[in-house]
């Protein structure tokens, strides 16, 4: 959700896209989309649209470096403000340059965690992308802890329940337009009843 | 005379017959993971290079021993690596190359190809990869999501296991449920709980 006259705040939902699509937002949530998995002119030709990306998922986008021109390009030319990465230092410089830096953290076992944390710069504006996401659920409160805010839970969540479930815990979550959809209609029918 | 690895088959059933394997890094937890029920020990840190002590004392306590060898340390993931294992007595070898699984049969260890749950749209990427690799086993991470996820994969032809972030009985009972052969964890009151 862009914030046009403040710095770049994390929206609690990101729908994940190709890019190759156009996806909406429901207005009824507080939802932003997120382009990965793609190549550099979808992503150019997303942002250009008149339903652009507020994140991206910097490594997986063909054809783009994971450099401080990469970044500057992003942040800059396309105005995508969150930025998610697995190289600390390219999350540093996003979220030095006011934007918001996400570094991807890899939770598939409690070591691994620790290890991946490791590497974690810890410096204001750098939250963490916890993947796969629905593995939020089964942190106990201390790795929680350890974890840098924001938390984007990314992966596996795939329900209502489970997006609600990790909403709980985490401060956003990647789902599938399909979920968003759900979770949209969901909200409305519960405005209607109450 | 030189170690024989047992068959793919005889590992499976010892996994089977006491489904919570020790997960361990290195020498750390070694004692207890000895001293438990738990029938295979799997190393998942560590020297790689100076394995085949701790590989004799596993054997001794007539237990089987499996590694990591994407991630004990001094050790490449390659072929020669796979042979180094096996010149150490090792039973089993995980890996996430599909490529080694080959290499680990040819070597008559039993091959676990380890499979992480990342996101939905890259599942039928990995489940492809593990078909064209037939491991021996497949094992899972993190394994606390496999009941979970389980819908959302096709059956495999070779047995699962689940390792990460299984901690509670109760979560051991619902991964084996959701049809794993067994599970690997580092909680040490779970080693070699589930007797058959």
């Amino acid at each position: 959700m862009p914030e046009p006259n403040g710095p770049p705040r994390l929206p609690s939902i990101l729908i994940a896209s190709d890019g190759h699509h156009t996806v909406n937002a429901p207005p009824d949530l507080d939802a932003g989309v997120l382009v990965r998995d793609t190549d550099l002119a979808t992503l150019v030709h997303r942002a250009a649209s008149d339903c652009p990306p507020q994140a991206v998922d910097i490594d997986s986008v063909a054809g783009l470096g994971s450099d401080d021109y990469a970044l500057d390009f992003v942040t800059g030319r396309l105005a995508i403000p969150i930025v998610l990465t697995r190289r600390p230092q390219l999350a540093g410089r996003a979220a030095a340059r006011g934007n918001i830096g996400l570094l991807h953290v890899f939770a598939y076992d409690s070591t691994g965690l620790r290890r991946s944390l490791e590497g974690h710069p810890r410096s204001a504006g750098v939250g963490s992308v916890v993947t796969p996401g629905l593995v939020i659920l089964h942190l106990r409160e201390d790795e929680l802890a350890a974890i840098p805010r924001p938390i984007l839970a990314y992966g596996l969540i795939d329900t209502v329940e489970d997006a609600r479930a990790c909403l709980a815990v985490a401060d956003a979550i990647v789902i599938r337009p399909g979920l968003a959809a759900k979770l949209a209609a969901e909200l409305v029918g519960a405005g209607a009843r109450g | 005379m030189s170690y024989a690895p047992p068959d793919a088959a005889v590992f499976i059933e010892r996994v089977a017959a006491d489904p919570c394997c020790a997960a361990i890094t290195g020498e750390e937890g070694l004692d207890e993971a000895l001293e438990s029920r738990a029938p295979v020990i799997f190393m998942l840190r560590g020297n790689g290079l100076s394995l085949a002590p701790l590989v004799r004392q596993i054997h001794a306590a007539d237990k089987l021993v499996a590694v990591h060898v994407d991630l004990v340390g001094g050790l490449r993931a390659d072929r020669a690596s796979v042979e180094w294992l096996a010149g150490a007595g090792v039973d089993a070898v995980i890996s996430s190359h599909g490529q080694l699984m080959p290499a680990i049969r040819h070597g008559g260890m039993t091959a676990i190809h380890r499979l992480l749950l990342v996101r939905r749209s890259q599942l039928d990427t990995a489940v492809s990869a593990i078909g064209r690799s037939a491991p021996n086993i497949v094992e899972i991470l993190p394994g606390v999501l496999l009941p979970s996820v389980v819908g959302m994969m096709p059956r495999f032809d070779v047995p699962v296991l689940a390792g990460g972030f299984v901690r509670t009985e109760a979560e051991v009972h619902a991964i084996l449920s959701a049809g794993a052969l067994g599970v690997t964890t580092s909680s040490q009151a779970l080693w070699g709980t589930m007797s058959a």
